[in-house]
């Protein structure tokens, strides 16, 4: 069902996707950005479960991971934040990033089943490589969730087809490094871009060091179909919010920046 | 153990494994290449030992130890890696992956440490060969190792301050991996102790395994035969696995890990990873870990900051499945007794690592751990002067 999602939001034509972590600020927060991002004009939704060390995440995202687990966001309560973005968004497609330890803790089949029935469209797990993903693999395809693999700026052509070959979209990773906006260095992002482009039919989601506009109609000029916009909303969140009193301000200034992020002109 | 959770890239049974981020992988494939076509050339084992005799220190003798052990009941040998330079068998690995990183042309090291032992010995290293280095590590850690972070400082390494999490091993793990996903192309990352994702835990144990080779070749000559049981602390397991993989094919041997029980097993103050810890994804390997039931890593404790980790190397968790090698704990407290008795004895000052070792040692014939006329050989992986400032502060009054 949640799969069908993501088939007609690619069908659609380019989306903007941002990234949020369940529980950050607090649970209920989360909720209300991920509806207000969606309001705001986000064809997709990307979303991270909190986990204690993510290795692959720069500042930013650690610093929202670590107010989710702050607030208790266990990963128990992480679905059921998750069921209620889903049944708030109908078919906006979401994709989750979830860390190798929390979905091996609970089982690759439970795991995947409850993301499924969370709602969930796809799962991206950075640290199981795709060598080390057949188990997790059989798990997606059991529970009808599809999988995605993450390629980088030196994967090799034979293995960025691999990867093509066993992902929904392929998630790039526009820089080398772990997540966070940078601040030079994007045409070499594109050309990347138009490179996977060539190599591969599978619809690419473009990912790390995005901030702007202009940069997210340039990578959608360039081929991407998606654009992952995460650290840059990560730190407004941590900027705006300072206390409970602070969520409607926080909501309404996330609300506008990611306008900013899809409006046309 | 369900077959299809054999990794695929350098399994250990089930553990092991490379789950790394993809974007680490030409990296890893990189350093895996070159282990294989590297490591084993003449030029290379000669430049390693050549290197490993005139600058670490090599071959350490055994020491027996008459007094000790009749404290043990258990007639006790050391095999001295305190004695090499830097204070710790740490020295034996960065010689080999720092040379192993010249050869592959790259001229900046990255390394994590705790207890800054592996800080020190990368810095160290770099300063002979004139590399560049950064060390991470954990913000707690700096406090507690100050005169570690001075040394390092002073062979020219730069030491950041990690400040996540609970800001000691771990963490500063995180973060050197987090430096290496951006600055491959010009940097190894020389990780310290047998975990991390394949190739890491064959490339540590096989430059740290010259201690087990040395130690069974020394025992044959001066005692005879082989020990009848071979005790190394275990934290992430690189002395361990070092003494042990020489006697691992020997059936007789029983080989026993003694992991920091710290508060006690039962405080949930610990960090014993083999003895109380469950199977998970850490620092890109499948291994035992210390987590929660939804898989978040769970913060360890140890009086010893070298212990304080709440994974393990992969090839023990193999090891303890397979009954291989036995895995125990002894508290901070017996550790800290032990650290006393051995320098009472014998008049050597051990690391707060080993004396976890050195407490099981003691405590083993009375609780039955070990049989009576047990021959013992003991990796003293490290001495104690980087530990006197911490236990002169706790004032004990025994």
């Amino acid at each position: 069902m949640s799969l069908r999602s993501l088939r007609t939001a690619l069908g659609r034509g380019p989306s903007v996707s941002p990234f949020l972590v369940l529980g950050d600020p607090t649970p209920e927060v989360s909720v209300e950005l991920a509806r207000a991002a969606v309001s705001a004009g986000a064809g997709m939704l990307e979303i991270g479960f909190p986990y204690s060390d993510p290795a692959a995440d720069g500042p930013a995202i650690q610093a929202a991971t670590g107010r989710a687990l702050a607030g208790g966001t266990s990963t128990r309560r992480a679905f059921e934040l998750l069921g209620r973005i889903a049944e708030a968004s109908p078919g906006i497609p979401l994709n989750l990033l979830v860390y190798g330890n929390l979905v091996h803790r609970t089982g690759y089949e439970r795991f995947t089943g409850a993301a499924a029935d969370a709602g969930a469209s796809t799962l991206l797990v950075p640290d199981i490589p795709i060598d080390e993903a057949t188990p997790l693999r059989r798990a997606c395809r059991r529970s009808r969730l599809g999988h995605v693999e993450l390629a980088g700026p030196l994967t090799p052509a034979p293995r960025l087809r691999r990867l093509a070959a066993a992902s929904r979209f392929l998630y790039l990773a526009g820089f080398q490094g772990v997540t966070g906006v940078r601040a030079t260095g994007f045409d070499g992002v594109l050309d990347r871009v138009a490179q996977v482009r060539a190599i591969t039919d599978a619809p690419v989601c473009l990912g790390f060091g995005l901030s702007s506009r202009d940069q997210i109609v340039r990578a959608f000029e360039a081929g991407a179909r998606i654009a992952v916009v995460g650290s840059h909303l990560a730190r407004l969140v941590g900027t705006l919010y300072g206390a409970p009193a602070d969520a409607d301000r926080l909501v309404a200034g996330y609300r506008s920046a990611v306008l900013r992020l899809t409006a046309e002109e | 153990m369900k077959p299809s959770l054999r990794p695929r890239q350098g399994a250990f049974g089930s553990f092991g494994g490379r789950f790394a981020p993809e974007l680490l992988t030409p990296a890893l494939e990189e350093l895996e290449t070159a282990r294989r076509e590297i490591v084993p050339t003449r030029t290379f084992r000669d430049e390693l030992d050549r290197e490993a005799r005139a600058w670490v220190g090599r071959p350490t003798p055994l020491t027996s130890a008459p007094r000790f052990s009749a404290r043990a009941g258990l007639e006790t040998v050391f095999k001295r890696e305190d004695l090499l330079h830097g204070g710790a068998h740490k020295a034996n690995n960065v010689l080999g992956q720092a040379l192993l990183a010249r050869h592959m042309g790259k001229s900046r090291l990255i390394a994590e440490t705790g207890a800054g032992q592996h800080g020190t010995a990368t810095a160290m290293i770099a300063a002979r060969f004139g590399m560049e280095a950064v060390i991470y590590m954990g913000e707690k850690d700096m406090e507690r190792q100050a005169p570690n972070v001075k040394r390092m400082e002073l062979c020219g390494a730069e030491v950041i301050p990690v400040t996540a999490g609970a800001r000691t091993l771990k963490d500063a793990i995180n973060e050197a991996l987090r430096d290496w996903t951006a600055s491959l192309s010009t940097t190894h990352y020389l990780l310290g102790t047998a975990a991390g994702p394949h190739p890491f835990p064959r490339l540590v144990r096989d430059f740290q395994a010259v201690i087990g080779r040395e130690a069974k070749r020394q025992w044959r000559r001066e005692f005879g035969g082989l020990p009848d049981v071979v005790v190394a602390c275990v934290g992430g397991g690189s002395n361990a696995i070092g003494i042990f993989h020489a006697f691992v094919p020997e059936e007789s041997v029983r080989l026993v890990g003694v992991e920091p029980g710290g508060a006690g097993l039962d405080s949930g103050r610990h960090g014993a990873t083999l003895v109380r810890g469950t199977p998970g994804l850490l620092h890109g390997a499948r291994t035992m870990v210390l987590q929660d039931d939804e898989g978040q890593i769970l913060e360890p404790h140890s009086i010893s900051a070298g212990l304080d980790y709440p994974g393990v190397g992969p090839e023990h968790a193999h090891l303890q499945e397979t009954g291989r090698a036995r895995y125990v704990a002894a508290t901070d407290e017996e550790a800290l007794a032990a650290f006393e008795v051995l320098s009472a004895t014998e008049g050597i000052v051990p690391a707060f690592e080993p004396s976890h070792a050195l407490a099981f040692v003691l405590r083993a014939r009375e609780s039955g751990e070990l049989p009576a006329g047990a021959r013992v050989l003991l990796n003293l992986c490290g001495r104690g002067d980087k530990d006197l400032e911490t236990y002169f502060a706790l004032d004990r009054s025994r």
